[in-house]
């Protein structure tokens, strides 16, 4: 029971996982590690982990010059302006295409596993995607705003 | 709109003394955990780790005491049982607003927790000065998994509780929220990973709490916050059992305007005015409890609530008891049609009268009801004051249902306390949806032996067409009774004016015209009991504040649903 609208509930679990993608690529920037760093990777005391040779593609971009956790706040901040909606894209439609956004959920999801502050960020990522998806298999769609509402409150 | 932020939450006392208090404790808490950390000789090999580590132990000492208090605005028996003894020290009724208070400041301190640790277990990697992984830390060690787990089930929950998820799919919110027992059990098992010690490697032992107290330093919060846990669990079965206790649907009645009204016998319940509870109908949803204002007074020999069929539950209640749309549609027609009819006003009659279903009739008999109850609501308190301003606003209506029942039996008693008036108001949209209030009103009304005692103020706020205005002045003209409400009382047309409404009332209370006699009185104490929207609810306050002067005390008492 209960009419749950999903695009509608997937809003503020997009709106959340993303702001905690953007803050977790902030911190990124400071602290630098790549996620996958153990698989075969050596420890060393001091120093911690010392990633493995194959990795050094993402060694490059996360460690070296964080350009994944930039791409990662970047992305993070356009779902936050598509979702919340930023005013310049309300009722445009690309802010009301459901479709979209699950992409980016996924691949906002695949950047963010990548750094080590971004686990959390991706899971929720994918739960907001999975409740896209199913605003997607049940056919929801955004409706476009009405213009002609009265100014409310007061009484 | 109208008043900012800054007034809201700075110019008014007793908010200002909220902010005071709750951000000031939790800030002293913060401080303080930052303090204590940082000076622990003991820890000093943590305390390598700098300003993360003293961010995230005082960001977790205010976490314990938010875990601590999100619980406890939710002990509902508890707050019924206290309200009345402390209504004066803090809004009992805002106990809702209290728990989202408290699970708003979570959040944030969740956020600098999470991140200084993030921060701490990165560097603990780095300078390895435990020998393990940031990794293991994360997903290894209980601390790690427990936190990230609550987390995520704070997702969970803050998301599904906003108030737009709430109204669309109520059960959305129900049964998220439940996941409050694994977030609990995780709150309470957080430290058992023994993070803070003075020890390189966890000092694990084989007795409860599994964790040796002499190098495992956390704050032992669980032993504090666990209490508010314990409770709430024990409340929770003290409800479920108090539930089972003998409960009959004795008769179930429907209204000419589409309500259906259950009465129900359950010798165990006691309830006063103005009180709501929890219903479930097994044989519509087993897991279900929905609330709703109580409409019996507490003498009445039954419990009765007005049920109108507006949500998928309620239909589906309307289905199961052979009352389905159609029957009330037809009802509700039939009882306009009766209306309009002028033998049946001159009767001074009602418009139709209510059918009630006869179990014997139907192929099934009528369902298994179990209610949960009764809870508070600050409508109880009408008999401690001098004059009571009772004001519903469309179906926020349905509690004064009980207190003016609960009233008029008082009044026949000779036993209303302090209370000396009564004024009650009714702004609603649509008079004839409300036909099953305008029964019990008539009531009420006939019954009024002293016609300075209750007045009732009805306002019809929706627009009027010209038939409909031509209509009203031809059948109002001479009659005895209203052509719209079938009472003595005059509806009137259009939004209350509270402003002006307050200030007469003032003037009259001052020049003594008011109530005999209470001029002489130090201070004469006005209740306003209002339920409906929070707008409205802004309005009237505003107005009471307005009206107060050195005689006079105007106060408010806002019901949530």
């Amino acid at each position: 029971m209960g009419n749950l609208i999903w695009h509608e509930y997937a809003r503020y679990v997009s709106i959340t996982a993303s702001l905690y993608t953007v803050w977790a690529g902030f911190f990124a920037l400071i602290y630098r590690k790549f996620f996958w760093d153990f698989v075969s990777g050596i420890v060393r005391n001091p120093g911690g982990l010392q990633p493995a040779p194959q990795d050094s593609i993402f060694i490059t971009i996360i460690v070296k010059a964080p350009i994944l956790p930039i791409f990662s706040m970047l992305l993070g901040s356009t779902l936050v302006a598509l979702d919340y909606p930023a005013p310049f894209l309300k009722g445009t439609s690309i802010q009301r295409s459901i479709v979209l956004r699950p992409v980016l959920l996924i691949l906002q999801a695949f950047l963010a596993i990548l750094f080590y502050q971004g686990t959390n960020g991706a899971i929720w990522s994918l739960v907001a995607t999975v409740c896209y998806g199913r605003a997607l298999a049940l056919g929801e769609s955004m409706k476009e705003a009405k213009d002609n509402k009265g100014r409310s409150g007061g009484a | 709109m109208g008043e900012s932020w800054f007034h809201r939450e700075f110019l008014s006392a007793r908010r200002l003394s909220f902010n005071f208090l709750f951000y000031g404790t939790h800030l002293f808490l913060f401080a303080y955990g930052w303090y204590s950390q940082a000076t622990n000789t003991k820890l000093a090999a943590l305390n390598g780790l700098k300003f993360s580590v003293w961010t995230s132990r005082g960001a977790g000492l205010v976490l314990a005491f938010d875990g601590f208090l999100i619980l406890v605005p939710m002990l509902r028996n508890i707050i019924r049982v206290v309200r009345p003894k402390l209504t004066w020290l803090f809004p009992a009724d805002e106990n809702i607003w209290f728990h989202r208070q408290v699970a708003y400041s979570m959040a944030f301190w969740a956020m600098i927790h999470t991140t200084a640790h993030y921060v701490n277990f990165i560097n603990v990697e780095r300078t390895q000065v435990r020998p393990e992984l940031a990794l293991d830390i994360h997903y290894t060690q209980a601390g790690g998994i427990t936190g990230h787990f609550m987390l995520l089930i704070m997702l969970l929950m803050y998301t599904t509780a906003h108030h737009k998820i709430r109204n669309q799919c109520f059960e959305a919110f129900w049964y998220t929220h439940h996941l409050a027992f694994f977030f609990m059990i995780g709150l309470y098992s957080h430290a058992t990973g023994c993070f803070v010690r003075d020890s390189a490697n966890p000092d694990y032992i084989t007795m409860f709490p599994f964790y040796s107290t002499e190098h495992c330093l956390g704050y032992e919060s669980w032993r504090f916050t666990i209490w508010p846990g314990i409770i709430y669990f024990g409340e929770r079965v003290y409800r479920e059992i108090r539930a089972r206790r003998a409960t009959r649907l004795s008769k179930l009645l429907v209204h000419p305007s589409g309500a259906m009204e259950l009465r129900i016998v359950k010798p165990s319940f006691k309830y006063t005015a103005g009180q709501w509870l929890f219903i479930q109908v097994p044989d519509v949803s087993r897991l279900q409890w929905h609330p709703f204002t109580i409409t019996s007074a507490p003498e009445d020999p039954y419990v009765s609530v007005h049920i109108r069929q507006v949500g998928d539950f309620t239909r589906a209640l309307g289905e199961r008891v052979g009352a389905g749309p159609s029957v009330v549609a037809a009802l509700t027609q039939a009882a306009m049609k009766g209306g309009e009819k002028d033998e049946k006003m001159v009767d001074g009659g009602s418009r139709g009268d209510f059918v009630e279903l006869d179990p014997a009739s139907s192929s099934r008999p009528l369902p298994v009801v179990r209610i949960d109850g009764p809870y508070g609501a600050p409508a109880e308190d009408v008999f401690n004051v001098e004059i009571a301003v009772l004001i519903g606003a469309g179906i926020g209506v349905t509690p004064f249902a009980s207190i003016l029942k609960h009233i008029w039996y008082r009044q026949r008693s000779g036993n209303l306390g302090s209370l000396r008036r009564v004024e009650f108001f009714w702004v609603c949209r649509d008079a004839p949806s409300f036909g099953w209030f305008q029964s019990l009103l008539q009531e009420v009304e006939a019954a009024q032996a002293d016609p300075n005692f209750l007045r009732i103020n009805i306002y019809l706020t929706q627009k009027i067409g010209e038939d409909m205005l031509w209509n009203i002045a031809v059948n109002d003209a001479g009659a005895e009774y209203d052509p719209l409400t079938l009472l003595r009382t005059r509806t009137m047309f259009g939004r209350p004016d509270w402003k002006n409404i307050y200030a007469n009332m003032a003037t009259a209370i001052t020049s003594g015209q008011y109530i005999p006699g209470a001029s002489s009185q130090l201070k004469t104490t006005v209740g306003t009991y209002f339920c409906g929207p929070s707008v409205l609810a802004k309005a009237i306050k505003e107005a009471t504040v307005e009206a107060t002067s050195s005689s006079i005390n105007f106060t408010f008492a806002k019901e949530h649903f």
